[in-house]
């Protein structure tokens, strides 16, 4: 495997069916995503926790795909808390919600989301909006060396 | 997703002909934007004052791409400035630099860049770059509104929370 085209993409969704058309979305793009996956803010700050205690099962994202409306600590509020946080502030947080609300967007990007993405209806056009945004952030953008 | 807005992007350059080039890949990109250009930290601080002024010569950008390496105000102290303004700190800022040193790339992340690109070489390369970016930016990602009604209902929201 190329290392340098491998990928690790923490997904922040509560919605077991969003999970699953995320899954599938990122399944055969060109670059090999691996695709972590919890299902509220805690469990992913426990994640990112063990990221930064080096956990080899635990590997650090390259980027995060954060959902907003989630039961307990909502996507906001995770998304405070880890920019917040000295080691985990340059990873890049997109957020992937239903939401098309102009109070989320600029309350997303007032937090430093890197990114803001209304969740299309089907697996193919998300298809198509996750080919680009891989794109954008793998292929052309620098990221922090894990 | 609100691709029917002009974009408009602030590009804080240096180097006449680096501008060029992006003056160029933005005309031929397929979204529709509005370029405008500073040559510098300072320069790039009045024009953003102008946008909060609401002057019509310099509109509040969607999108700021940022050299890192220009006299006088570097590219990492004005990112900080506008991370620290209360209604500049919105905006997407994409550092678009020659430099590919792990200090800077940290760096810029650390104060919450939204993307690191190592300026391509050929015109070419600036093409894909800008139609990859503008893609990104104008049509996957929804944009904020930054005219002045919308502005006081999203504001009103916010209080009434």
């Amino acid at each position: 495997m190329d290392s340098s085209k491998f990928v690790v993409m923490l997904l922040v969704e509560d919605d077991l069916g969003d999970q699953k058309l995320t899954k599938n979305a990122l399944a055969d793009q060109e670059i090999d995503v691996e695709l972590r996956t919890v299902g509220t803010g805690e469990e992913a700050l426990r994640y990112l926790q063990r990221c930064c205690n080096e956990d080899a099962q635990s590997p650090r994202p390259n980027l995060i795909l954060l959902d907003l409306n989630m039961p307990g600590m909502g996507g906001k509020e995770f998304l405070k808390e880890i920019k917040a946080n000295e080691q985990l502030c340059t990873i890049p947080v997109v957020i992937l919600t239903t939401s098309n609300s102009e109070v989320d967007v600029q309350e997303c990007y007032k937090l430093h989301a890197a990114g803001y993405i209304q969740k299309p209806g089907n697996v193919q056009k998300l298809k198509e909006i996750m080919s680009k945004s891989i794109k954008y952030w793998f292929e052309q953008s620098s990221l922090v060396k894990s | 997703m609100n691709t029917f807005k002009t974009a408009v992007i602030l590009l804080v350059e240096d180097d006449v002909a680096d501008q060029k080039l992006v003056k160029r890949s933005l005309s031929q990109a397929k979204i529709a934007n509005e370029l405008h250009i500073v040559n510098g930290g300072e320069q790039a601080l009045e024009y953003l004052q102008g946008s909060k002024n609401g002057d019509k010569q310099t509109p509040m950008p969607d999108l700021i791409l940022l050299d890192l390496n220009m006299p006088g105000m570097g590219g990492q102290e004005l990112l900080k400035h506008i991370k620290d303004d209360d209604e500049l700190d919105i905006i997407p800022v994409v550092i678009l630099t020659t430099s590919d040193s792990d200090k800077d790339i940290l760096e810029s992340f650390k104060l919450q860049a939204a993307g690191y690109i190592k300026k391509p070489v050929t015109l070419e390369g600036f093409h894909e770059v800008m139609q990859v970016l503008s893609e990104y930016w104008f049509v996957i990602c929804k944009r904020i509104i930054h005219d002045n009604e919308c502005k006081n209902k999203i504001n009103q929201c916010l209080i009434s929370r």
